[in-house]
Parts: C-alpha cells; structure tokens; sequence
C-alpha cells in the first residue's frame, strides 16, 4: 500500500535547518499493523503527517496505492486523504462544539455522503466503539477514553483503508489505553491497515512489526508475529 | 452539510456570548444607523418625484448679470408664464406661483390663519394635486375663485363635498368661491399649504410684479411631450430682452430652466450655475453611513479573527478529515451572514424604535416602507453585503490555516495578518477621529451662527404680521403700544431685520459710474427703527418724526457707503427707483441675511404708510410676560377679525439655520455611536489580547512585574493604535471641515483645541475600553493561570 523511497523532509526556520526526515525507506503492505518508534524529535511524527497527506516532502518518492503522490497538490490530496485515510491523535481533537454524533459524522459530510445513509453508518460505527449511549454529548462530558474511542469512531466510519494514529494512548491511563488498543487490533483483523506512532513497548506489541526511527532514518525493524 | 454549518456557527454563537453580543450589537447599531440615513436619503430623493409629468416639468430661473458678477435664482417677474406659453410653441402649460403665504380665512364665526400659495391657471393641470371637487381647468381660472385642501375643506365646512361652491373671506377683505377641493398634499412635495389663491388676485395685490422690471414670484413650466428641453432652453434665455427694457450694457438677465423635481436637492448658485445644495447634505449622510458600516464590519473582521485562535482545533480537524479550503471559505462566509442577519433583525427593531426620535429631529414623517418589496430587497442586499464583506477576511484568514500545526498547538498569527488586524483597528479610529473633529466643528460653527453679533439685537425683539385692520390702525397701535410697561420701542418694516431678501440696480449718486450698476438690497422701515432693532448710527440719524423731509430721506449701511464713495454722505444726493432724496444716516454694517453671504450695500427708505410688512417691537427682558399680555389685547382690540399673531426675532432666525441645527445633532449622535462601536471592538480584541497573554502574564508575575507594568503593557499597544489613528485623522479632518466652511462667509475658525479635544476624547475613550480588560489581567492570580496550561 505505502512504499516509501529516500524521503527527506527539513525544516527551515532563520537560524537553522532541521533535517526530520533524512533520505527515509520504507515500505507497508496492505492489512498491516506497524509501530513506529524511537525517541522524542527523531521524526515520527513528521513521516505521519507526510503518510497521511497533511505534509508534502521535501525530496524523494512516495507510492500510495501504487501512486506516486510525493507532488500532489492540496487539493488532490485532500481528496485522496478524505476517502482513504483517517487519523487517530494524541489529543483527539474533537470538535467541541459538535456532539460526538456529529464529530463522527463530520467525515461523511465532507465525502457528501446523504443523511439517511449517514445516519446509519454512524450509529453502526458508535455500536462498535461501544459509545451509542452518549451520541448526544459533547466531548467535554466524556472521560479521555471514551473520547479517544469516538475519534477511531471518527477516524474509520468513512472505511479508509489507512488508519494512521500518533501516540493514540498517550494521554490515556492503561486501562483505557488498552481499550482503544484492542479497539485498533480489531479494525486492523477486519482489513484496516494501521501505522501508530508509539512511546510504549506495550502498545508496540498489538501491531506485527516494529519499525525504529533514529534522526530522521529508519534504523531496525522487528517483525513481531 | 448547511445544517452542520448552521449548527456549529449557533452554538459557536451561544457559547462565546459576549463575544457574540459584541459582535451583533456592533453590527445591529451600524445597520440600524445606516437604515435610518438610508431611510432619510430615500425620503429626500423622492421629494416631488410622485408628479405625473414629471419629466416634463422645469422650473424657470433668472441669471443676473451685473457689477461684473452674476447671481441666480428662482424669482421672475410676474406675467412671465402667460408670455411664455403664448409665445414658445413647445411649451404646453405655464404657472407663476407664489410660494408660501399665510393669510387668514373666515367662514361665519370661524377664524384661522392658513398657510398656502397663489398660483395661476395651469396649476392644477400641471403637478399632479388630484382634486376631489370640481375641475383642474378651472380651478383657478378667474378673479374670486380659490382652491383649498381637503384639510381646510373639513376644517370650515366639514367635508369637501360641502365646501365646493361655498364662499370664503380672505383677509377679511374680500369673498372667493372655493371652486376645487384638493387631496392634502403628500409630505414629500416641496410645494406644500392648505390652499391656493388664482394668479388675479395676487398681481392685484401685487401690482410691481406686473412690472417686467421686477421678479418676485417663481414660474414653472410644462414643455409638450414631444419637445426638446434643449431647444426650449435656447429660446428661452434671451427671452426676457424683448420684456425688460432697463437691460443694457451694465445690467442683463437670462432664463435658465431646471427639472422641476431637481429643485429641491439643487438649488444653490454659483456664478450663475446649479453648484449644489440639500445634494450635499444627502451626499455627507452617506458617507457617515458608509463610515459606520465599514467601522462596524471591521469590529466584525476583528473579532472573528482575533477569536480564530479558539477555533483553530476546529479548522485543523475539519481539514484533517477532508474538508477543502474552499469549503471552509463558504462555511465562514455562511457563518457571518448568519450573524448579519440577527444583526439585520435587531437594527430593523432599533432603527423603528429610533424612527419617531429621528423624526422629530429631521421634521420628516418618514415611516418604514414594510409593504414595498423594494425595501426587502434593499435589506437583504444590505445584510448580504455586511456579511460578505465582513466575512470575507476572516474567511480568508481561517481557512488557510495549516492543520499540523495548529493541530500541534504551535498556532501562531504572522506579523502579516497582525499587522492587518493593527490596521483595520487603526483605520476604524481613524473614521472614529474624523466624525468626531467633524462634529465639535459643526457644533462650533452653529454656536457661532447662534451667539455672533449680528450688529442688530435680536433679543427681546417682537414681530407681528400688519394685517388687516393693522395696516390702517398702525400708528394708533404704535401709540398705544408704547404705554404699554415693558414696551420701550416700536418700529416697522417690509420683511424682518434679519431676513431682507429684496434688491435692486435703481439706485444713483452723484458721480456714478454710468457704466456698472450695482445691486442694493432693499426694505422700506418705519420711524425708529435703529432704536427698535438697536443698530448703531455711525453717521447721521434715525429716520424721525421731528424731520419733515424723511420721505425722501434714505438711510445706508457702510457697505452701500463703500460702494457710493461719498466723503462726507449725511445730507448728499442718493436717488432711489427715480425718486430723489439725500442720505440722513449711515448705519453700522449688520447682518441682515444668512451668515453664508457677505454683508451687501443696503438702502433703507421710509414708507410708514405701507399696507403690509411687520411690526417690530421692542421689550425689556425682565417684563416679558406683561408686555406680551399688552400688546395681545392691543391686538386684539384694533384688528378684531384676526388672530393675534407673533413670532420672537430670535426664533425667527434660528430658524434661518434649522438645517445647520439638524446637521449638527443628527452627526453629533452619528459620531458617537460611532465611537461606541469602534469602542466595542476595541474591547473585544483587549478581551481577547488578555486571554491570549495569560499565560505570559502569568510568568511575568512569577517572575516579578508588577500590576502597573503589566497594565502597561496591555494598554500600550492599543494607544498606540489611536494615536496613530489621530495622526492621520487630524488633517484629513482639517481638508474636510475646512471644506464645509467655506460655504459660510462669516464662520468660525478652526481652532487647534478641537484637535486636542478629539484626540484626548478618543485616547481617553479607548483607555477606559481596554482598562477594565487589562486590569483584569493584570490582577489575576498567576498560579491559576500558568496551572490551566
Ligand atoms: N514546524 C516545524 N518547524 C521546525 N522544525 C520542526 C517543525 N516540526 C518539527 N520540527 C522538527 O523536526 C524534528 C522532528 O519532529 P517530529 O515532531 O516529527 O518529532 P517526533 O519524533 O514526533 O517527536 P515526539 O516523540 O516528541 O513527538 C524535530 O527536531 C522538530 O524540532
Ligand atoms: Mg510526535
């Protein structure tokens, strides 16, 4: 699905250069669960941006699908990004002013999906996620969990063949946190291809392979399974 | 996808409610303003536009050429229509018209004084003044015969069924038959008044105007459908050299013509040519309206940008999930519309609430026009436009927000779009500065008007219409009227003392150059009148009756004297309209008309047996009411059939400026809500610096500034902005005001405090806006701050 050939990302402020992404190989293949790792500004988070089409790269290729969209432009992939990838953050990021219904359903609003059809998809995807019973509250009412559940609800009512998640347990106690891992374990067993960005050698051993970053570089890879 | 706009902009609009409320308040009051100018510009544009001929209507004036100048207007002389029509083929109808007469009418025991016009034949075939009662052709056609409105119709008689064919004394001289009853007429008809008398009656009461020498009245004319204004307009400009045989090498006349309906709005001369008028009135009010809208849009622009950052997250999300720029464009764009419209809805309830006050201080009836679908229409383009227009930067603004980083939280605004903001800040004050300079400036030149020394005292001073048996009775009530306490003299004259309008090229002196003949101004006094209106001989004496030889004595002001050029005047040849007489005094230059003009030679005769004019009398202050008692029953004792009827000198010319009075409370409350909203936007962005700077202001407590030093800092910026505001304001103001002055030939000067006033007002004014928020800051606990991090 993802192959990635000596990708370069540097950031340029007046005083320095910073090299997140430094010739960058790698490669993903569909209905894979990969972590990424390695230590605080080696890059993950950057190389996600870049996957999920938030981010264009400075230099080198990338195929998705078997297209190279290294030079897309905004448009192209926002299209591309709105049918085919959703996101899991650290903060959730969920609108605060919208419910948790209408957080959900945000995605099939922009891919212009009609209301009935809507409607139905997101009261299926909550059942999944085991929050139907608080369609109606507001992010604010939710413990962090439960919030963290209804942005993979978000991040997958749209059935993206990519789910890319940054740190998704990282403001989640271990309970919690485990929840949402098994929640991903199961979208992945139902063919999701998944890259999360981790800190956890725990939260690292739901997925099948490990990929370790170091500057801006991939370094080591462990299969897991 | 509307609804899920429509739904986030409502609860955005719910859960930030001051914000909100700033916001639409803002708004609501520009547009609540602006639908009253717009109401007011409508009403003036429409005055006389409901004519049926309309396009075919003009309106003849004359051009005076003399003394190497030239002055216009509409006066001419008063058997131009009649010659006119009978010998300019094109034009179908012609009326002289004489506007705006009070005179006095009785049917059996009832009396009343009515205002109205003299007018001939054609009148009622020509504007469109429906009648209820008899028939335009001859509504006016002969001597006895008067048309009165449906008003004065039920006023006498009931109903205009019974008035038609009834008699009516006028004046308590003489019987007309009322041959038409007319619909009252509308209020946006500057030919107004209860009645209209025939052409007849008025040159025999009017005998000089029957003389081509003279002008006086107003002529209109009806052109034939098929005519060529242009052609009309060639013919008719030498028309008057075959009339007036008192033109030669110093001295001609011209006729120009003027749509009848651009009157109203254009009726200010300049070397002979329409320069402008009311226009310039409609032309100021629009743009203060465009001013506060474009204050309130910008408050608008402010606000959403500066709130922008709460709503980043928003934006990030909705891009990270596939929304498109354009789409957030439309959504923003949707969401200010939605905010203009509320906006639209609480000015339309303002502006209704407010439309009584405006009224009375404007003296229009103007009502909301809720049944014309134009009127919506306006609206809604009105409440498009505020919303495109003040959604369209913060549309543009949010929406290009990269979702990375505001996702991360490292949401910072480029020195670009803070500089716009500073902007859009400072050029609102800058708008805010200039109405306020524009206002104090108005406010001074109208005081000047009010307090200068006119050279005359108008205080204290009474005018009462010579009517009926009063002009055979005048010198018994002047007699009578002096035993009176509190009454200390009595004079009279044609017109009033402040308002002489009449003039003249008749008038020779020795040595007079043969080939120039200048204008002077004209009015026949009575004895005493320096005494009664207190001007100041400054040669010479008061006309008396100690003097027999008064009748062919004449009085000048010094700008005649200038003008003449006598060493030695008192006693020296003046001859006046061929009679020969000798100056007795000169008196001291006063105003005797608007302070716009310059003070123009003036020749006052003495004609004590005039059977019109005004009694001019004067009274003590501290026995007003006594006085005013006397000469009421004296009134009422010598001239029984009329109403006892006066006017104070002083409201009579204040109300020479009403326009200028209007002008200044209308912009001085236009200034202030200006400031206010300006005001509001200021406080919304120190709201909105302070939340954003809790933190630093936080750490900078912990770290040791004081309360002082932080509420420094948040106010320096701002006062900055105003400052800078001033600084451009204050000479664009100065053009501007120095503009509008120009117009007054006595006016006030642009004094530096007004400056310093408008300056120190709008620092003071935003330092107390901003204060509240910044104290706020200031004083808050800093461990609450830094912990919400
Ligand atoms: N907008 C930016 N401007 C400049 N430098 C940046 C920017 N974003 C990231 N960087 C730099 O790029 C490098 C990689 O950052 P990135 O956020 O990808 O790290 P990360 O691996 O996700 O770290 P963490 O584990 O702390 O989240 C860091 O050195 C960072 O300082
Ligand atoms: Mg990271």
């Amino acid at each position: 699905m993802i192959k990635i050939s000596q990708l370069e990302k540097i950031y340029r402020t007046e005083e320095v250069e910073t090299i997140a992404l430094n010739k960058l190989n790698m490669e993903v293949n569909d209905g894979e669960f990969v972590a990424v790792m390695g230590p605080s500004g080696c890059g993950k988070s950057t190389l996600l941006n870049i996957l999920g089409l938030l981010d264009d790269p400075d230099a080198g290729s990338f195929m998705f699908n078997n297209i190279e969209v290294a030079h897309f432009n905004e448009r192209k992939r926002a299209d591309l990004r709105k049918h085919n990838i959703g996101f899991v953050f650290q903060s959730f990021n969920l609108i605060d002013e919208l419910t948790v219904f209408e957080n959900v359903e945000l995605p099939l609003i922009y891919t212009g999906v009609k209301s009935a059809d809507r409607k139905k998809r997101v009261e299926a995807v909550l059942d999944k996620v085991q929050i139907m019973h608080r369609r109606n509250h507001y992010p604010q009412q939710l413990s962090g969990g439960q919030q963290q559940r209804v942005a993979v609800a978000r991040a997958v009512v749209n059935n993206p063949k990519l789910i890319l998640a940054d740190e998704p347990t990282g403001n989640l106690d271990s309970s919690n946190g485990n929840e949402v891992m098994q929640l991903l374990t199961e979208l992945n067993e139902q063919g999701t291809t998944i890259v999360m960005v981790t800190h956890s050698e725990h939260d690292a051993r739901y997925s099948h392979r490990i990929i370790r970053m170091l500057d801006g570089q991939t370094v080591t890879q462990n299969i897991l399974i | 996808m509307l609804k899920n706009y429509l739904l986030v902009a409502w609860r955005n609009l719910r859960r930030n409610k001051v914000f909100s409320f700033i916001n639409i308040t803002g708004l609501a009051l520009g547009l609540a303003c602006s639908l009253l100018i717009m109401l007011w510009v409508q009403d003036e544009k429409s005055m006389d536009s409901f004519h049926a001929n309309g396009l075919r209507l003009y309106n003849i004036y004359e051009r005076q050429y003399y003394d190497g100048r030239i002055e216009a207007g509409y006066y001419t002389p008063g058997k131009l229509a009649e010659e006119l029509k009978r010998k300019i083929p094109e034009i179908e109808r012609a009326a002289d018209i004489d506007l705006d007469e009070r005179n006095t009418f009785q049917v059996g025991d009832k009396i009343l004084k009515e205002d109205g016009n003299f007018a001939s034949e054609d009148f009622f075939s020509m504007f469109s003044f429906p009648l209820l009662q008899g028939k335009a052709q001859n509504a006016l056609a002969d001597i006895s015969s008067i048309a009165i409105s449906k008003k004065m119709a039920v006023q006498f008689f009931g109903s205009p069924e019974e008035a038609f064919g009834k008699t009516i004394r006028y004046e308590n001289k003489k019987d007309f038959k009322v041959t038409a009853v007319y619909n009252d007429i509308p209020q946006n008809s500057s030919i107004k008044g209860d009645f209209v008398l025939n052409w007849f009656q008025y040159l025999e009461e009017n005998s000089w105007a029957k003389e081509w020498g003279n002008n006086g009245p107003a002529t209109s004319i009806m052109l034939r459908a098929d005519a060529k204004p242009d052609a009309v307009r060639n013919k008719i400009r030498k028309f008057l050299d075959d009339y007036n045989k008192e033109q030669d090498k110093t001295f001609h006349i011209e006729l120009g013509m003027q749509l009848f309906n651009q009157q109203y709005l254009h009726s200010d001369f300049k070397n002979g040519e329409i320069v402008g008028g009311r226009i310039e009135y409609v032309k100021i009010f629009s743009i203060i309206a465009v001013f506060i809208m474009v204050i309130a849009c910008i408050n608008f622009m402010n606000l959403t940008t500066a709130r922008s950052v709460k709503r980043a997250k928003e934006i990030g999300v909705r891009k990270v999930v596939g929304a498109m720029r354009g789409v957030l464009i439309r959504q923003f764009i949707g969401e200010a519309l939605l905010l203009s419209f509320f906006a639209t809805v609480i000015a339309l309830i303002i502006a209704s609430l407010m439309l009584p006050m405006f009224n009375s201080l404007t003296s229009k009836q103007i009502s909301f026009p809720f049944f014309n679908p134009v009127f919506w229409v306006e609206i809604l383009g009105l409440t498009i436009l505020t919303g495109i227009v003040s959604g369209s930067y913060p549309a543009l603004f949010l929406s290009s927000f990269n979702p990375i980083r505001v996702l991360k939280g490292s949401m910072k605004f480029s020195s670009g779009a803070t500089f716009f903001r500073k902007g859009l800040v400072v050029f609102q004050f800058v708008l805010s500065v200039m109405l306020i300079i524009g206002t104090i400036m108005i406010s001074k030149q109208v005081h000047f008007i009010q307090t200068t020394n006119l050279g005359l005292d108008r205080e204290n001073l009474v005018y009462i219409p010579i009517e009926g048996d009063l002009s055979q009775n005048f010198n018994l009530f002047k007699d009578e009227a002096l035993n009176i306490p509190g009454v200390t003299a009595v004079s009279r004259m044609t017109g009033s003392p402040t308002e002489i309008g009449s003039n003249t090229g008749g008038v020779d002196w020795d040595g007079k150059d043969p080939s120039v003949r200048p204008m002077f101004s004209q009015a026949s006094v009575g004895y005493d009148f320096a005494k009664t209106v207190h001007v100041k001989m400054v040669q010479g004496r008061d006309f008396s009756k100690d003097y027999g030889t008064d009748s062919v004595g004449y009085i000048i002001n010094e700008a005649a004297l200038r003008k003449i050029g006598y060493k030695d005047p008192i006693g020296k040849r003046l001859t006046f309209w061929g009679k020969k007489g000798a100056i007795v005094g000169v008196v001291k230059d006063f105003h005797f008309a608007s302070l716009r003009v310059a003070i123009e030679p003036l020749v006052l005769r003495l004609r004590d047996k005039e059977e019109w004019g005004t009694i001019l009398v004067k009274i003590e202050t501290a026995k007003t009411k006594q006085a005013m008692a006397g000469l009421e029953k004296l009134g009422k004792e010598l001239n029984p059939k009329f109403p006892f009827n006066y006017q104070f000198a002083d409201e009579n010319f204040n109300k020479m400026y009403r326009s200028e009075q209007v002008i200044d409370k209308l912009s001085t409350s236009f200034a202030i809500l200006a400031i206010f909203i300006s005001c509001l936007g200021l406080l919304g962005l120190a709201m909105f610096t302070a939340e954003q700077r809790t933190k630093e202001i936080g750490i900078r407590k912990v770290l040791g500034a004081s309360v002082s030093g932080v509420f420094g800092l948040l106010s320096k910026e701002f006062l900055q902005l105003v400052f800078i505001a001033f600084v451009i304001a204050a000479p664009l103001a100065w053009w501007a005001v120095s503009k509008w002055l120009q117009d007054y030939t006595y006016r006030t000067d642009i004094s530096w405090w007004v400056f310093a006033v408008a300056g120190i007002a709008a620092l003071f004014i935003a330092l107390l806006t901003v204060s509240f928020q910044a104290i706020k800051a200031a004083v808050a606990n800093p461990v609450k701050s830094l912990r919400t991090e």
